[in-house]
């Protein structure tokens, strides 16, 4: 199972945000994609997850071969094909509670053995099942909100800046946890704009994207050596 | 004002603010999820009420029962043409400017009132008494009538709290409500609540036309009244709370009753003075949240 964009151009409000953006991820990798604040990072898990529609470009689902056309889909039918996502900012619903908001990620009350998988994930958030959202701390939405893309089982799951605002306790945890949802074979496209050292070990590979355009694919020892890219991205 | 006329005007008060509540109560669900301003739910408010005239008057004649399959048939009929609304005519306009739904459901309210006049023509259609009997407080008659329509608007209130607190379609609307583009990406399926939002504000807005129309005569306009004031009751409970919809009601239904003995020349000033200064220490009103984007 892999997510492939080839060649997408964006246009918002008549300005090109993106420009021909290609990459992929599949089922069992992390996928980092890194770049300064406004470089087109969320634009292109939003386009990924429909929310944003290209101008110019495909996007697909490949399994086992053949191809479904995300451009066509709503983003609760991508949802529904195994691609879900956990939004910068969390956007944790603050009326409800930590099990409401599982139950409707889920579409329904969630049966015993996927909530038992979600609370071994989240221990933290099995003891507070009945706190509202908005009572939630920044490391708690943030727990939540890969817990909510994680409970209809996902096989590709896009993570936007996951790690921005947390507490460095917090970092560890939620690094813990992107490491266990790769091992369980999920697929992770991870965006990221400050401290590439963040998620440098848990990456197999990352995009630099700046100004809308990929300006390089590669691992992630390498990006740290070119000095264009370094430039550009990090400004040294 | 002696005790016997203090009971019957609150009576008058609270059958008032029961309508309101079912006419705001919609209008408020349709805004607070949807972030449409629906302004044609006044006339959807009258199609209730002439389906339910049609059934009790024209068809079945006047009794409880009649009555309870018209209040049926209106909010079966308006939530029905309440679907028809959102799918072909509002769903188009999404992701327009919202100017254009504005104009969309203001430009419904004549397509809406002149389809009322072509079915029903153009004169008033008046019950010719209101259903049931009535309780004597000293020399004041309180129709039982009104005291069923409260209890419709208590029971409408707590169907709509056990709808929103323990059913999953509830929760994800309250979701929805919050961030419309969280919930798609989750896989909560925006389109079919989007139209069931719909359907249940417009069936909201058809039982209160039909709970109305024994006391207030089914005309074609007869939604340009109700839909102003259920404007001041959402903004003084707050957009898309139903639990602001509920207090603002009483707050509006009471002023106006007891303003119209007190100082009748001041009865509707009132309700704007409130809102007034309800808008200027909490903008948001009283159990309203700052509305986010449709993220």
């Amino acid at each position: 199972m892999k997510v492939i964009m080839e060649s997408i151009d964006v246009h918002i409000g008549g300005v090109k945000i993106l420009n021909n953006i290609s990459l992929n991820v599949s089922k069992g990798e992390v996928v980092g994609l890194i770049g300064r604040n406004g470089a087109g990072k969320t634009t292109t898990l939003n386009t990924i997850m429909g929310l944003v529609r290209p101008s110019k470009g495909s996007i697909y689902l490949e399994i086992d071969g053949s191809k479904t056309d995300l451009r066509r889909l709503k983003p609760y039918e991508i949802a529904r094909l195994g691609i879900t996502m956990a939004p910068q900012g969390r956007y944790i619903f603050p009326d409800l509670t930590v099990l409401e908001n599982l139950e409707v990620a889920y579409g329904g009350s969630p049966p015993e053995d996927v909530l038992k998988d979600i609370f071994t994930y989240f221990p933290e958030l099995g003891k507070i099942i009945d706190r509202k959202g908005i009572h939630l701390s920044g490391g708690e939405q943030q727990m939540l909100a890969i817990a909510r893309a994680l409970v209809r089982n996902p096989k590709i799951i896009l993570l936007d800046e996951p790690l921005e605002g947390l507490a460095p306790k917090i970092v560890v945890s939620v690094r813990e946890i992107i490491r266990r949802i790769k091992a369980e074979g999920i697929g992770i496209l991870i965006t990221e704009s400050g401290n590439i050292k963040r998620i440098q070990d848990l990456v197999d590979r990352v995009y630099g994207i700046d100004r809308g355009e990929i300006i390089y694919s590669g691992d992630v020892e390498s990006i740290m050596k070119d000095l264009d890219v370094r430039r550009r991205i990090w400004g040294f | 004002m002696d005790i016997n006329l203090f009971i019957v005007q609150l009576f008058n008060a609270l059958f008032f603010a029961s309508i309101l509540f079912l006419i705001s109560s919609g209008l408020s669900l349709i805004y607070g999820i949807m972030k449409i301003l629906n302004l044609a739910h006044g006339a959807l408010y009258m199609v209730g009420a002439y389906i339910t005239f049609t059934v009790v008057i024209l068809w079945l004649g006047l009794s409880w029962y009649s009555m309870v399959i018209a209040y049926i048939a209106s909010i079966a009929v308006v939530a029905s043409l309440g679907i028809y609304i959102e799918r072909i005519l509002l769903k188009p306009l999404y992701n327009k400017p919202q100017d254009l739904q504005l104009l969309l459901t203001f430009a419904l309210i004549f397509i809406l009132d002149d389809i009322v006049k072509m079915i029903w023509g153009a004169q008033y259609r008046a019950f010719p008494t209101i259903p049931g009997w009535s309780l004597s407080v000293g020399e004041y008659q309180i129709p039982v009538y009104f005291i069923a329509t409260i209890l419709i608007a208590l029971g409408v209130a707590l169907l709509l709290h056990w709808f929103f607190t323990k059913t999953i379609y509830g929760k994800m609307i309250r979701a929805i409500s919050y961030s419309l583009e969280t919930s798609a990406i989750l896989g909560i399926n925006t389109d079919k609540l989007f139209a069931l939002s719909f359907a249940l504000g417009a069936g909201l807005a058809g039982l209160a036309g039909g709970v109305a129309v024994p006391l207030y005569t089914a005309s074609p306009g007869m939604g340009g009244d109700a839909i102003v004031l259920s404007f001041a009751v959402i903004v003084i409970g707050g957009m898309g709370s139903i639990l602001g919809a509920f207090v603002g009601s009483l707050i509006v239904g009471l002023s106006r009753v007891f303003m119209a003995i007190i100082y009748p020349v001041f009865e509707i000033a009132l309700i704007y003075i409130i809102m007034a200064i309800i808008l200027m220490f909490r903008p948001t009103g009283l159990f309203g949240r700052e509305m986010r984007e449709r993220r």
